[in-house]
């Protein structure tokens, strides 16, 4: 039956095979069958970046896409960023804490996807570039400052840990 | 015992704060940063089934026939839910005023498109939906009431026939010689405004899973609560359930801002599991659910209002008719928040008499919920509207009119028209400064410049007063009855001197977990990491509301405090009983309970604990072996109100002014934000940094309501907004990064002198806005009185002036 | 929000692809090509769009190039736009292709959104149908019958309707390169940053001896397909490039449009008065480019 497929992918770094239904989104399979709810799903239809996950290294909305259609790829979530050893947090993530870039936190997990693409890309964004990256997530707690503090800080203290 | 509550931080039992005031980091957040936090829909539980709603398609129809055999069919459908199933299990949910509720599904007849007619348990989410394109429902569609002039006038259809009417409630209140100054006044201006229905569409939706013990016949609710023991009490009551049959685990809200409606999904998910031989069941809201008829729609208002003056520009009166589309009924409180503005009805200024004229009608739009402020977002669009309608009329810049009429720093505490007392405040001082910070001179010089050029560049400089910390008084002449709405919490300490702080909320984004660990820590002399917040659920919480009306963090901050004084006591008897002294002679300092005249002897509160937990026979008669203490605090010395709604209500009133200069594409209608500056007063600032995140918030969503969010119905009274691509949330290319500055008036009388400080950006920023806007469009003799100002708006404006 | 049930095919190639198709048209099954997915997807979610099966175009090769062709750019339907967008020969060669591009949705969208789809899917308020019909792109499509070449000015039929057959697949899409000194523009009206456009348009204009000696103009968001503004066109050609002939051509323009679409954010009448609006500063664009 063409309706189900068996799909393998890694996710955060670890293999996974499952038999899916065709139309599961990658969203509710990564939050449902691979159990990792740090991505959330705020409107499933394309527009507020709370499920932003990166799809071969690049930000993806997870509701937007099949499960399916991500056979074969290699998915990071927010769950992948952190130091798994030590608990130790992504400078992305603890820039967050540290210039209270979030509020609720339903949003923050595509905010640090997005930024961890941006600053992949683009190590020293200017405002503007900020803005451009994140112009696809809502965030309806902090009318954005501080996370745009955030995203600042986050490229200093990762352009200074390169240069030292 | 007396238990003290310290109104200053220099009262608290340490050398130095080492937490509070300081913008330290928020205990809640590795969690948050990290994905960790169990939002509703990340809980399964064994043997859960999930819930779908098939909801009207029509504004207002009868239902004639429901065929859901097709449905039952499917294979993992376990269960479908109808009218018939809630008319015999159910109550309409209770409302304020009473007799306005709806069942959590239609019974009989929809009354709005999205109202739940038909729900599924089925063993997915994808196969519930597939069920509910197998019910047949027939309908026998009825004439709609779209508006409340259709709604008034006779003959018109009754959205609730058993009422007679269609209007919920109208009332007047009359405050002061309102006849007489507006008959002595040398001026009186007065306007029409139209604010359209916005919402608060936090970025999680409602989601709940509900397990009912059909052997107990209890039920149990987890979910994103926002006040979770009223949400008890009141599916008791829609459910025939005794109170303590209902228990409510909230779990951590992905936002809320008073619209995340639960009790329709709470409701139907318990009927379902009831169905379903209590497996849990579990519903998570859509978006698109949550855009109809979700609880995000708030406030849909006609206003017309005046203002009566004095030559010199001296406001004495001041009239407020508003006639208020609550859509249909009353379940979301919409009702109540019309009698909000009571708490500050003449913002910051001295006007000696007002007049509030309300007519709450029902529609066959979607009922209305809270949002964020409750009422004074659209009130004080109009307050501020007109004394800038006032200040041209006079010729005087907005900013000097409204000093001329504040409330004086020595008039504190003040009493307004409307009843509430104002514990304190500076209203000059925050004006000068922010004048200071936005350089408001050179503002208006490049204001000249541009209009030379003709650019329509405008500028206001609006300010509002925010009560905090509500109370039910407020709300008592709407039909809420009682004074002092209580918060709770137990604070205990271990036997290593770890401290758990029991709170009966749960996350919901304003920081307050972190407050509370601040208080604590300074309070007892700990690190914050030793302290460990906790959501208690409501079977064993103590009474409690949670977040709501400007409040939380005061009133946590107050519970704690309570607390902690009371384990001081409790601590000073059994260290005064050890060292052979009197309780007296013991005192809590930086953490240590120490003899006052010798303070190098005595115990940390870790030895005080364990001794307590470990050694009985050392403690003084009568203390228990208990190192815990529960506080339930309650708003101080507020009263019942008379029959005009005056009473002291909300308990802390903090000021704001906000300038911001703005510029309108002639050709688009497009606004651009050019500057925006903040100067407030929110008194004791526990956490700067997560009064600043309330600031910065509230702007954004203000500006979403000035210039961008609106649901749109139909003259058919169909909804056209459902989905994020109409509903248009400002991104971060929307919001301005505002230059913020603030002064310090400590509240006398609240908790350490915080005021509430949730709402006042919100209740500011959408009048700033539009006075802005009216600033520049009045060369042009043309002004905008309705929200949100959109391009197509202010273009129709400026086309109907050029005549294109 | 869940779609409803589908057959799911992901073929490895063109070939089997088409077969596919073909097969699954002759069986009455409502078929859809999946791309990126990114305007499929929503639809999908609120069962506005049903089909029967989706066939997923990901595992077919050689449908993802950016290159040079015969003198023309061209791009494989299934190419990103974020890879558009990053193409050193598109920004530099095809700058208002490339303007477009960056005007789509915002990264999350150009990173899993194809070229191809925009094209296919021919939503009316999106960039890239109005730049097909500016710079005359060809869209190659294969079906049972081989491959054929559509010009853009036969490819858009109406709302979300192309001239694609069911069984045929969008392959690649073909433009020129912008020939050096042809000015360019592209304006948008949107409620927010990166929302569908309220009212667009995007243009090409050279100048020869202080004239203009030709431009294309086309405008999206304001009909059931992006249309040419050919009157306005007429109105420029040999017109000194000013702000009065500017003026003039969006006047011209604005009154060319039969009957602009109407939504809750956009009157027809306001949409009309913002494509004049638009062209007028977009030609002033467009000229300071030029030389």
């Amino acid at each position: 039956m063409s309706t189900r497929k068996t799909i393998r992918l890694t996710v955060n770094g670890k293999p996974y095979e499952r038999e899916v239904e065709a139309r599961l989104t990658l969203a509710d399979f990564i939050r449902h069958e691979l159990h990792l709810g740090g991505t959330h799903v705020g409107c499933e239809h394309g527009i507020c970046g709370a499920c932003t996950i990166l799809i071969d290294g690049s930000s993806a909305r997870a509701c937007l896409t099949l499960a399916v259609q991500a056979d074969g790829a290699s998915i990071t979530t927010i769950e992948g960023l952190r130091n798994r050893e030590t608990g130790q947090l992504h400078p992305i993530q603890q820039a967050f804490v540290d210039a209270h870039g979030l509020q609720c936190g339903f949003c923050t997990p595509g905010f640090i996807m997005t930024t961890l693409e941006l600053l992949g890309e683009n190590p020293d964004p200017t405002d503007e570039e900020i803005k451009e990256a994140l112009g696809g997530n809502l965030c309806r707690c902090t009318g954005y400052q501080s996370i745009l503090d955030s995203v600042r800080l986050a490229a200093s203290r990762i352009n200074t840990a390169t240069a030292a | 015992m007396a238990i003290d509550i310290p109104t200053r931080t220099d009262q608290l039992p340490t050398s130095a704060t080492r937490f509070i005031g300081k913008a330290v980091n928020r205990i809640e957040d590795p969690a948050l940063v990290s994905g960790t936090v169990e939002f509703i829909d990340n809980l399964s539980l064994p043997g859960m089934l999930h819930c779908a709603i098939l909801r009207s398609p029509h504004p207002h129809a009868r239902i004639t026939a429901i065929d859901a055999s097709a449905a039952l069919e499917l294979p993992g459908v376990e269960a479908v839910l109808t009218g018939e199933d809630v008319e015999r299990w159910c109550d309409p949910c209770f409302t304020a005023p009473e007799g306005w509720g709806n069942y959590c599904l239609a019974v009989g007849k929809v009354r709005f498109v999205g109202e739940p007619v038909v729900a599924v348990a089925a063993s997915s989410r994808y196969i519930a939906e597939d069920a509910l394109e197998l019910i047949q429902v027939e309908y026998e569609v009825l004439d709609p009431v779209a508006n409340p002039d259709e709604a008034m006038a006779s003959g018109a259809p009754l959205v609730f026939e058993n009422r007679g009417t269609n209007v919920i409630q109208s009332r007047t209140y009359t405050w002061g010689e309102v006849d007489r100054v507006f008959a002595e006044a040398d001026r009186v201006v007065s306007r029409q405004f139209r604010w359209n229905r916005v919402g608060a569409n936090p970025t999680e939706t409602f989601g709940c899973i509900c397990q009912w013990d059909l052997a107990d016949n209890s039920l149990t609710c987890r979910g994103a609560y926002q006040t979770p023991r009223f949400m008890a009490i009141g599916r008791a009551a829609s459910l025939r359930l005794p109170a303590n049959k209902v228990k409510i685990i909230s779990h951590a809200q992905g936002g809320g801002f008073g619209g995340k409606g639960g009790p329709r999904g709470t409701d139907i998910a318990a009927l379902l599991s009831r169905k379903c031989d209590g497996r849990p069941v579990k519903y998570i809201e859509d978006r698109m659910e949550y855009l109809l008829a979700g609880g995000g729609q708030s406030w849909d208002r006609y206003y017309d209002a005046a203002i009566a003056l004095k030559a010199d520009g001296t406001v004495t009166g001041f009239k407020v008719r508003l006639v208020d589309d609550q859509g249909a009924g009353a379940e979301g409180y919409g009702t109540i928040s019309a009698a909000k503005p009571l708490a500050a009805f003449t913002g910051n200024y001295r006007i000696e008499a007002a007049f509030y004229d309300l007519t709450l009608v029902a529609t066959n739009r979607a009922p209305t919920y809270p949002y964020r402020g409750y009422g004074p977002p659209p009130h004080n669009l109009v307050l501020e509207s007109l004394m800038d309608v006032a200040a041209r009329e006079l010729a005087l810049d907005p900013a000097e009119l409204r000093r001329r009429n504040y409330i004086g720093p020595e008039q504190f505490p003040y009493t307004v028209p409307s009843g509430n007392e104002y514990d304190s405040g500076n209203y000059a001082a925050v004006l000068d400064r922010v004048l200071e910070l936005s350089d408001y001179k050179a503002l208006r010089e490049s204001q000249a410049k541009a209009r030379a050029e003709g650019r329509l560049v405008g500028i206001a400089v609006v300010s509002t007063v925010e009560p905090g910390v509500f109370d039910w008084n407020a709300y008592a002449t709407v039909g809420v009855p009682g004074v002092g709405v209580p918060e709770g919490v137990k604070v205990a300490v271990d036997v290593f001197g770890n401290i758990t702080v029991a709170i009966g909320f749960n996350l919901q984004g304003q920081g307050q977990f972190t407050v509370a660990a601040q208080v604590v820590a300074d309070y007892l002399g700990v690190e914050m990491n030793a302290v460990k917040v906790t959501t208690a659920s409501t079977d064993v919480a103590l009474p409690h509301f949670g977040q709501g009306g400007s409040r939380l963090g005061v009133a946590v901050t107050g519970a704690i405090l309570g607390a902690c004084d009371k384990l001081r006591q409790t601590f000073c008897r059994v260290v005064a009983h050890v060292m052979q002294t009197e309780p007296d002679q013991v005192e809590l300092m930086n953490g240590r309970l120490q003899l006052k005249a010798a303070p190098a002897h005595g115990m940390t509160i870790a030895e005080v604990a364990g001794l307590m937990l470990s050694r009985s026979d050392l403690l003084p008669p009568g203390v228990e072996p208990c190192p815990e203490a529960t506080f339930v605090w309650v708003s101080p010395n507020r009263n019942l109100p008379d029959d005009q709604g005056r009473c002291r209500s909300y308990l802390t009133a903090a000021a704001a002014t906000h300038v911001v200069q703005v510029e309108i594409d002639r050709d688009t209608g497009q606004v651009k934000i050019l500057g925006y500056y903040i100067v407030d007063d929110c008194g004791t600032r526990l956490n700067p940094a997560n009064v600043e995140g309330q600031l910065q918030g509230g702007v954004a969503q203000g500006v979403g309501a000035a210039l961008y969010e609106e649901y749109v119905y139909d003259p058919q009274c169909q909804p056209l907004v459902s989905t994020f691509v109409d509903y248009l949330m400002p991104t971060i290319h929307e919001v301005p990064m505002t230059v913020k500055d603030h002064i310090v008036t400590p509240s006398p009388i609240a908790p350490l002198g915080a005021k509430g400080c949730g709402e006042g950006a919100i209740h500011t920023t959408p009048a700033a806005l539009l006075c802005a806007i009216n600033d520049a469009l009045a060369p042009l003799g043309l002004e905008c009185r309705e929200t949100p100002a959109s391009p197509r708006r202010l273009w129709n404006l400026l086309h109907g002036q050029h005549g294109h | 929000m869940k779609p409803a049930p589908f057959e799911y095919h992901a073929p490895t190639s063109l070939a089997d692809a088409v077969t596919l198709l073909a097969r699954l048209e002759n069986e009455g099954c409502d078929a859809k090509i999946l791309a990126g997915g990114q305007s499929l997807m929503p639809m999908l979610a609120m069962r506005v769009a049903r089909p029967d099966a989706l066939v997923d175009l990901r595992q077919v090769p050689g449908l993802d190039h950016i290159r040079l062709q015969d003198g023309r750019i061209a791009i494989g339907a299934m190419a990103s736009k974020r890879a558009a967008e990053l193409s050193e020969l598109v920004r530099e060669r095809q700058p208002l292709f490339h303007a477009a591009t960056r005007l789509v949705g915002h990264q999350q969208i150009r990173n899993r959104g194809s070229v191809g789809g925009s094209f296919a899917h021919a939503d009316p308020a999106s960039e890239y149908p109005a730049v097909a019909l500016v710079l005359d792109m060809e869209m190659v499509a294969t079906g049972p019958d081989g491959e054929r070449v559509i010009p853009a000015a036969e490819f858009f039929v109406t709302y979300m309707t192309t001239a694609l057959e069911p069984g045929e697949v969008l392959t690649e899409v073909r433009m020129p390169v912008l020939p050096p000194g042809t000015g360019w523009a592209i304006r948008e009206i949107t409620r927010r940053s990166g929302d569908l456009a309220l009212a667009g348009v995007a243009l090409t204009l050279r100048l020869k001896a202080g004239r203009c000696a030709d431009a294309r103009i086309a405008a999206f968001g304001i009909d059931a397909t992006a249309v040419r503004l050919s009157e306005a066109e007429d109105a420029l050609r040999g017109a000194v490039p000013t702000t009065e002939s500017f003026a003039r051509a969006g006047a011209v323009a604005a009154a060319s449009l039969a009957d602009p679409m109407s939504c809750i954010h956009a009157s027809a009448e306001y949409r009309r008065h913002l494509v004049g609006t638009l062209l007028e500063r977009a030609l002033a664009d467009a000229a300071a480019r030029a030389h």
